[in-house]
């Protein structure tokens, strides 16, 4: 590969896209016109808005105790933090529609309506008590259905009134609250036990409607206010301190610098707006160089010049990253611009609580500069993979929605308080940059992320290596670069996949089996946890295990069987059902005995530090492992994941996926796709690693079984310790768990031995291989599958 | 200068099943020569010469272009041979002048060189006076020649033609047909692959008839002609299929017969 030919290429793509009107509006035109726009649209929203006045009718008003808390249609000012609330709540009484219009009257009839609804609510629920109370099982479902009936009619007359909140006050409120203050002032004489059961107002409101629990938390305030006005006029009157009911009254005082309430700001909006701008400045720039080369039929002249595919690809993802960091930069630069002179403009209007929102520093803007080159690499180099399979602009466009989707869902995620930069956030891909980004515009480039810095930066630079990697390798495919724009028949395509079958499955029936895998276990949950919720008390354990069982089967061995038989032609290969050599199994008994130590002693000292916790369900289920009878255990821990794992991993997927014609990347993919599946972190990280073994052993051993026996040791070990420990195992059990363990966990000797084991174990891997079998015997193998059909003729005809 | 032996090419069509466009297909182009591949549509024509200029890979057999393999230097074939199709379009934004300068960048020409070769293609094909225009701006017969130019920019020893005049007024086909013609009198090795029976009979000095993927006969015409006793080249290519597809038909019924027994 040389540079030059990349930067000519480069320099092409980059001057052709200049002078594309879209990709100039995307990158230059939009972000510089877009926010300015919104800002002025934000003033003048902010100017024309008129807040219509919900409405809060009051019966009984005349009721209430003094000071007052309503003057004319209002509630008085002085009830409220800010005066010019007041206007907001249009108070509706019987004193106040005298003077009022028409409306009024219909809202106290209304209202009086609602009352009345409500007391026939208050008086079936009596009923309803009282019959509960005495036993009366006859009548409690008519009443019930009754009490239902009234709700609804109470909720329905509420929904038709046109009031947002109704307040209704008891008659003789203030006559009892000054009696209560009456017999405060004469303290001494009166015994204070026996004020009774005080009837309160009563505030109505739908929590439903946004209006009408706008209005409640309003009128709630004022409530609050008022209340405490009373009651400071009940102490005054008595002659106590107003503070008597704040003897301790803590005052919060925040530390924070304006700059630093800007800082907080610019640390939401700007990893949000880098990831969705460098996607969306990457996105059409991208379909536009692969898809649309293709639509004007110009590839294949791009493809006959003497520049490697490789080339080729390195300078179109090097121009789709320079449109993609343009529109990100511009995005960004117009937005802090923009939003810095609006938050000035505000003063005193809805956005005064920003300040003068300060742009952020030259070290903030540098960070944004620094992370948004990874960033943007990965989303240019992906988009190009994903638009070299389109045909045209808008199948591209397409394909490239999901990435949109999921970036957003990503940016969403990230833009929670609650959500820190964690080892393990910092090895996610989009994820790790937008925190990342979030911590270090909070804290002005400093505090606890900076150690985090090298891991982002060279696990984004990973990804983006391996997305660029795979936009060459889909340049190199002959089915993706002169794909035609056939027709879709599902019937035809039904058709090509049960008549043109293979001895082993394709790449993308891994794929589909993988994706199947998932979501069967995704639909499982369900009838999961309703299945543990209907176990009877004691036998959760019990049922837990069983239902792994079953779920083990049905989402992981079945859809691959079932596929396997359906699509491929030989399912001994597929699942590499062949008979094992007496090497790869001792190999598998030896690792699974040296290698679980070492890995629960990783496991164990990751967790905390790079994992978090095990989720309680997860540790329920762990617990209970020690109360099932232990033949169970061992199915449900150890033979049932053992036997269908790897059936599905080291069997149907790696042969699929080692159809791409490179080992290596099989064994791989196989293993992440095997972490994937088992969720907990700690778990992914485990079963990745031993799926790489694994998948080692399995294509180099040519056998499934070897990886089988492996995995029933390997879990096995982790169950039956367990139990030695709670003395379920006897003698046995004692001498192993002494065997293994002093009083600080693993004996060092053990685990010095088991690395050792280990390390030899795996570099004898490394050099073994077993035979081929012979050329002569497989070929008769596939011509005795092929011509025998699922169902011969001859066995229906007996 | 071209060599192809045994040359196959296969697939898998989802409306189709498993297709071979190419079945064990050889044949030699020399210097000094038009080669003409003369076919019906969809014989594989244009699948043989996406695999000589690299960007199909042939699932059996080999094919070498001036000395070079097509999948050991893939990049040295390329630089060799000057490639023309219905399938290699222009770039709309850019003018004839920055492309054909593009591509003989790319082929390595820089400064002086590529400049003095660019003006004698332009000279000599004629396109002085639309090479500041956009390719978008473009007539099918300006849009041609820029391509045309494009394949000889970097004066390549191989030349490549795909039915080098599907969609050309007779004009301008009879100017491509010249330039083709005159490239041969400069010691250019040519295949010209085509379906017209006039151009091969006016140009090509041999001639290969392909069909269904395969060669089923080769060598100059008269030759061909006297071969099959059928002085008419229309003649003589209708026969051909004909014999062919007669050959296919057989052997599907002789196929079908032989599982006759089984069914009874």
């Amino acid at each position: 590969m040389t540079w030059r030919n990349t930067r000519l290429l480069f320099l092409r793509e980059v001057k052709d896209q200049l002078r594309d009107k879209r990709t100039l509006f995307m990158v230059a035109v939009l972000p510089v016109l877009l926010y300015p726009a919104l800002g002025l649209g934000m003033v003048q929203m902010t100017v024309l808005f008129r807040e219509t006045p919900q409405t809060v009718v009051v019966l009984g008003a005349e009721d209430l105790p003094g000071p007052d808390l309503i003057a004319g249609e209002r509630f008085a000012e002085e009830w409220f933090d800010d005066p010019a609330a007041a206007s907001k709540l249009r108070v509706v009484t019987a004193a106040s529609e005298a003077d009022a219009s028409i409306d009024g009257a219909t809202l106290l009839d209304a209202a009086t309506e609602v009352r009345a609804a409500h007391e026939r609510v208050e008086e079936v629920s009596a009923v309803l008590d009282a019959a509960r109370a005495t036993g009366d099982e006859r009548d409690l479902a008519a009443l019930q259905s009754r009490l239902r009936a009234a709700k609804a009619r109470r909720a329905t007359r509420f929904a038709e009134s046109g009031i947002q909140v109704l307040m209704l006050v008891p008659p003789t409120l203030d006559e009892q609250i000054a009696a209560f203050s009456q017999r405060l002032n004469e303290r001494g004489t009166v015994p204070f036990e026996d004020t009774g059961e005080v009837p309160r107002p009563l505030v109505l409101h739908q929590d439903a409607d946004e209006k009408s629990r706008l209005a409640y938390q309003r009128v709630a305030g004022v409530l609050q206010t008022w209340e405490r006005a009373v009651l400071r006029d009940r102490l005054a009157a008595a002659g106590l301190p107003a503070d008597l009911p704040a003897p301790v009254a803590p005052r919060g005082l925040s530390l924070s610098l304006p700059s630093e309430r800007a800082a907080g700001i610019w640390s939401k909006l700007f990893p949000a707006l880098v990831v969705l701008m460098t996607i969306s400045g990457a996105f059409y720039p991208a379909v536009d160089m692969a898809a649309g080369e293709k639509e004007r039929g110009t590839m294949e002249t791009l493809l006959i010049c003497p520049a490697s595919r490789g080339e080729i690809v390195c300078g179109k993802f090097l121009a789709v990253l320079t449109f993609s960091l343009c529109t990100a930069g511009l995005n960004l630069f117009s937005a802090g611009i923009t939003g810095g002179y609006v938050a000035s403009l505000a003063g005193s209007g809805p956005a005064a609580h920003l300040g003068g929102l300060a742009p952020p520093g030259l070290g903030s803007l540098a960070w944004v500069a620094a992370l948004m080159v990874p960033l943007a690499a990965f989303y240019s180099a992906l988009c190009l993979a994903l638009a070299t399979f389109a045909k045209s602009n808008k199948e591209g466009q397409y394909y490239l929605y999901p990435i949109l989707m999921v970036s957003v869902g990503l940016t969403v995620f990230c833009l929670s308080p609650l959500v820190e930069l964690t080892p393990l956030y910092a090895v996610l891909p989009v994820v790790n940059v937008s925190l990342l980004l979030k911590s270090l515009l909070a804290s002005g480039g400093a505090g606890g992320a900076l150690p985090y810095v090298p891991v982002v930066l060279l696990s984004s630079i990973g990804y983006a290596g391996m997305a660029l990697w795979w936009a060459v390798e889909q340049f190199k495919r002959e089915d993706v670069l002169f794909r035609e724009a056939e027709r879709f028949s599902l019937k035809g395509w039904m058709k090509h996949l049960l008549r043109e079958k293979e001895a082993t499955p394709t790449f993308s029936e891994a794929a589909f089996a993988f994706v199947t895998i998932l979501l069967l276990q995704f639909a499982m949950m369900g009838p999961m946890q309703q299945a543990l919720r209907a176990a009877a008390p004691g036998a959760e354990g019990e049922t837990a295990f069983r239902l792994v069982v079953i779920q083990q089967l049905v989402t992981v061995a079945f859809p691959v069987l079932a596929i396997g038989v359906l699509l491929t032609t030989n399912v001994r290969r597929t699942f590499r059902f062949r008979w094992p050599d007496w090497k790869s199994m001792a190999f598998a008994v030896a690792l699974a005995i040296s290698l679980q130590p070492i890995m629960s002693v990783a496991v164990l000292w990751l967790t905390g530090r790079f994992f978090p916790e095990l989720p309680e369900g997860m540790a329920a289920f762990k617990q209970s492992m020690a109360s099932v009878p232990i033949p169970l255990a061992l199915l449900a821990a150890a033979i049932a994941p053992a036997l269908c794992e790897e059936i599905a991993f080291r069997g149907f997927l790696l042969s699929g996926f080692s159809r791409a014609g490179r080992p290596w990347l099989a064994i791989g993919l196989s293993s992440v796709a095997f972490g994937v599946v088992h969720l907990v972190p700690q778990q992914v990280f485990a079963a990745t690693l031993a799926g790489l073994i694994l998948g080692t052993l399995a294509w180099k051993g040519r056998s499934l079984w070897p990886c089988v026996l492996f995995h029933v040791i390997f879990n096995g070990q982790q169950a039956l310790l367990g139990r030695a420990e709670q003395g379920d195992l006897g003698p046995v059990g004692d001498a192993w768990l002494h065997l293994l363990f002093d009083e600080d966990g693993y004996r060092p000797v053990v685990l010095a031995l088991c690395a050792a084991g280990t390390t030899g174990l795996l570099v004898w891997l490394a050099n073994y291989r077993r035979d081929e079998p012979s050329e002569a015997s497989s070929a008769a193998e596939s011509v005795v599958r092929r011509a025998a059909p699922l169902t011969s003729p001859a066995s229906l005809g007996t | 200068m071209i060599q192809i032996r045994a040359l196959s090419k296969s697939f898998v069509d989802l409306q189709r099943g498993p297709v071979t466009a190419l079945d064990a297909v050889s044949f030699e182009a020399r210097p000094g020569e038009i080669f003409g591949l003369l076919g019906p549509n969809g014989a594989g024509k244009t699948t043989c010469l996406r695999i000589l200029s690299t960007v199909l890979k042939p699932t059996g057999g080999s094919a070498t272009v001036a000395g070079y393999d097509v999948l050991q230097d893939p990049a040295e074939v390329r630089r060799s041979i000057g490639f023309l199709s219905n399938n290699t379009g222009l770039y709309d934004r850019m003018t004839a002048w920055e492309l054909v300068e593009h591509f003989g960048r790319l082929y390595g020409l820089e400064g002086r060189s590529l400049r003095e070769r660019m003006e004698s293609v332009f000279e000599t094909l004629r396109m002085t006076d639309f090479r500041d225009s956009l390719c978008s701006t473009m007539s099918t017969g300006q849009r041609q020649k820029v391509s045309i130019a494009r394949a000889l920019v970097h004066d390549p020893p191989v030349l490549i033609f795909d039915e080098p005049t599907a969609g050309l007024d007779v004009l301008v086909a009879r100017a491509v047909l010249q330039t083709v013609a005159d490239l041969r009198d400069a010691g250019k090795c040519i295949i010209f692959s085509t379906h017209i029976m006039r151009e091969v009979e006016k140009l090509c000095d041999r001639v290969a008839i392909i069909h269904r993927g395969r060669i089923l006969d080769q060598g100059p015409l008269p030759e061909l002609a006297a071969r099959h006793d059928e002085p008419d080249t229309e003649e003589l290519f209708f026969k051909l299929i004909e014999q062919d597809e007669a050959r296919v038909a057989g052997s599907e019924n002789r196929s079908e017969s032989d599982f006759a027994p089984l069914a009874a």
